[in-house]
Order: structure tokens, then sequence, then C-alpha cells
């Protein structure tokens, strides 16, 4: 039986331990899940929250035959979709969040080229503040689809939905993003001249 | 080609031979929305996970203990309430023949003693009547038909019980 199996048994017998590693594993999928679902790190941090105490007063209910992720996934996106229908969240800038601290897409260390890793973190941006003005379903399509590695059976089962109408929730969203994409041009990386630092 | 097989095979994914990738990367370079849709696949591919701040765990537990709290300061003032709610309501119901004891002592004791009187007859006589009853009625049934009849209440007992059970346990764990 998996460490994970057995967290879940014991949790569901009632060990706070067992359900504390469970959050441990999980927190980083839940929580960008949720982040990508919201757009912004505190209600992401509360959404993040609510869904583990969710799972865990709704533990008895957890059919093992699932995954335990993917039932933790569905929960998290439940609740996001829920959210973003009850309240409209306004668009902050990315800056705005980082100032916080509390959440950042750390530079990968183990990138070499320093101008490639800050043009992905600026398209990654991008997609970001794109992803907010999606249909909150279709947002959550797309991120189980493409963060997660859902297959369509997968997010038809996790959100609720019919095959085919994952397939057309998830077309509808790449053609909005790309259409977006085309519509909003980059901002403009200043040109650095040969003589100059980067810190200038 | 136009541009429409390009495009469902973009969202579609679809496993492409090496002449189709051939197409498709000239129409790309034509098709500034098949580039757009290209490029934000791609970019949606390398998005990172991002980590919440560190002690979730933390302050999952805290936020746990606190709910607990709260879960249970609510059954208790639900307690309370009802049980307030519930004397109220008796008192309501028992208020005029409280008054009337107060106002005529000696007719609420006579009418008490023979509201007494008339319980005490009327369980007298259906225990006689039930008696009798379960004399004819275990000459008229054969044991197999108590069998069955015993083992029926049993199984009702079982299903009622589960099912007050089922209704008030407390999810494991909270």
């Amino acid at each position: 039986m998996t460490d994970e199996k057995t967290w879940v048994i014991q949790a569901q017998q009632g060990s706070d331990e067992a359900f504390a590693q469970l959050v441990e594993t999980y927190q980083k999928p839940v929580y960008n899940l949720c982040y990508r679902m919201l757009g912004e790190a505190e209600p992401a941090e509360d959404a993040a929250q609510e869904t583990f105490l969710r799972a865990y007063q709704g533990l008895h209910r957890y059919d093992a035959s699932r995954p335990f992720g993917t039932w933790l996934l569905s929960i998290a996106a439940h609740y996001c979709i829920d959210t973003l229908r009850r309240k409209k969240f306004s668009l902050f800038s990315m800056d705005a969040e980082n100032d916080d601290g509390a959440t950042f897409e750390m530079p990968d260390a183990s990138a070499l080229d320093p101008e490639t890793e800050s043009v992905r973190r600026e398209q990654s941006d991008r997609l970001h503040l794109l992803l907010k003005r999606l249909e909150s379903t279709d947002r959550a399509a797309v991120i189980l689809r493409y963060w997660y590695d859902f297959s369509e059976v997968e997010i038809a089962n996790a959100l609720n939905l019919t095959v085919s109408a994952v397939k057309s929730r998830l077309h509808r969203a790449r053609r909005g993003l790309a259409g977006m994409w085309l519509e909003e041009p980059a901002p403009v990386r200043p040109e650095r001249r040969a003589y100059e630092t980067p810190a200038f | 080609m136009k541009h429409q097989p390009f495009e469902e095979w973009l969202l579609n994914e679809t496993p492409l031979s090496h002449a189709q990738k051939r197409e498709l990367d000239l129409h790309v370079r034509s098709c500034a929305y098949c580039s757009a849709l290209l490029q934000t696949e791609k970019v949606l591919r390398s998005v990172k996970l991002v980590a919440p701040a560190e002690g979730f765990t933390g302050r999952f537990q805290a936020r746990l203990a606190e709910r607990r709290l709260a879960d249970r300061r609510r059954r208790l003032w639900g307690s309370v309430l009802f049980l307030l709610g519930g004397v109220f309501f008796l008192f309501w119901l028992a208020a005029p023949s409280l008054f009337s004891v107060f106002v005529s002592p000696q007719s609420w004791l006579a009418s008490f003693v023979k509201w007494a009187i008339f319980l005490v007859t009327t369980v007298q006589a259906v225990m006689q009547a039930g008696e009798v009853m379960l004399h004819v009625v275990a000459n008229l049934m054969p044991p197999f038909a108590w069998l069955v009849l015993f083992s029926a209440f049993a199984g009702m007992t079982l299903i009622w019980s589960i099912s007050i059970w089922r209704f008030v346990r407390v999810p494991q764990g909270v």
C-alpha cells in the first residue's frame, strides 16, 4: 500500500497527522489551481485552505477507487468556480501580488539563459492575465488540461460535465486565449545596448 | 490547404506525420491566428506550478482548530436555544393550568384526581384487552407465523437503528 493510501485511511479513521501529510503533499497543486483560477494570491490561499477543510470534512465520502489528488482538485475547481460566480474579481497587476510576498514564481535556477527565462516569465504573466478573462468553467478546464495533464474524461468527471462539453469548452477557451493574445500585444521590452549592464 | 484543418489539428492536438508537421509549420508562419494558438499552447505547457507561502500546513491546522471550535460553539448554542425554546413552549402550554392552580387549587386538585383515575382505569382496560387478544391470537397463529413476525420486527428495528446512526453520526475527523 502506498504512503498516500495509508494516510487517507488513517485520516478517515480520525488521524490529524495523516491528514497533515496529505496537506503537505498536495498543497502546491491545490494552491496552484486556486491561484490560476482566482488570479490572486490571497483568495487563492483562502480557497486552497477551504478545499482542504472540505476534503477533511468529506473524507468519509471519498471513493478510494479514484486518485486522491483528482478528488482534491475537483473540490478545489468547484470551490473556485462557485467563488468566481459569487464575486467578481478586480484585475490586479502581477507586481501588486508580488509585493505582498505571498506568491512568487521563482526564477528557474537551472535555466542557463536568463534572457530566455525572463521571456518565459513575461509570457507566463501575460497568459495569467488572459486566463482571468475566461469564463470560470472554461478556465478550470484549461488549467486541469495543461497544468495537471488531465484527460478530457478526467476533466469531465472533475467538473461534472460531459466529455463533448469539455472538448467544446477547451476549444472555446483556446480560441479565446489565442484571440486575446493577438489583440493585446506583448509589453515592449527595452532594447539593451551592448555596453549597458543588465542592471540599467 | 485552407486554414480550418490546421486550426483543428492545433486544437485537437492531433498527432502529425512529418509531412503534416511541415505543412503546419508553413501555415503557422503565414497565419497570425494559428501562430497565436500554437504559442499560447506552448506557454500553457511551460508555465510552472506556483507554491503557497511557507507554513501552509500550519495555517491549515490553525484554521481547522478554529473551525472545530466554531462548530462546537454553534452546536452548544443550538442546543441551548432548542432547550430554551422547548421550556418556553411547555410553559406556554401549561400556563392556563398553572394559572388555574393559583386561582382555585381545590377544583384543580379535583380535576387532577379525576384525570389520574381516568388514566389508570384506561391503562388497566387496555392491558386486560391486550391479554385477551394475546391469548386469542397465540392460539390462532402457528409458531412459524410468530417466527416470521418477530424476524420482520427485528429487521425493521435493525434498519431503523442503522438509519438513525447514519443520520446522526459525525463525519470522520470532525
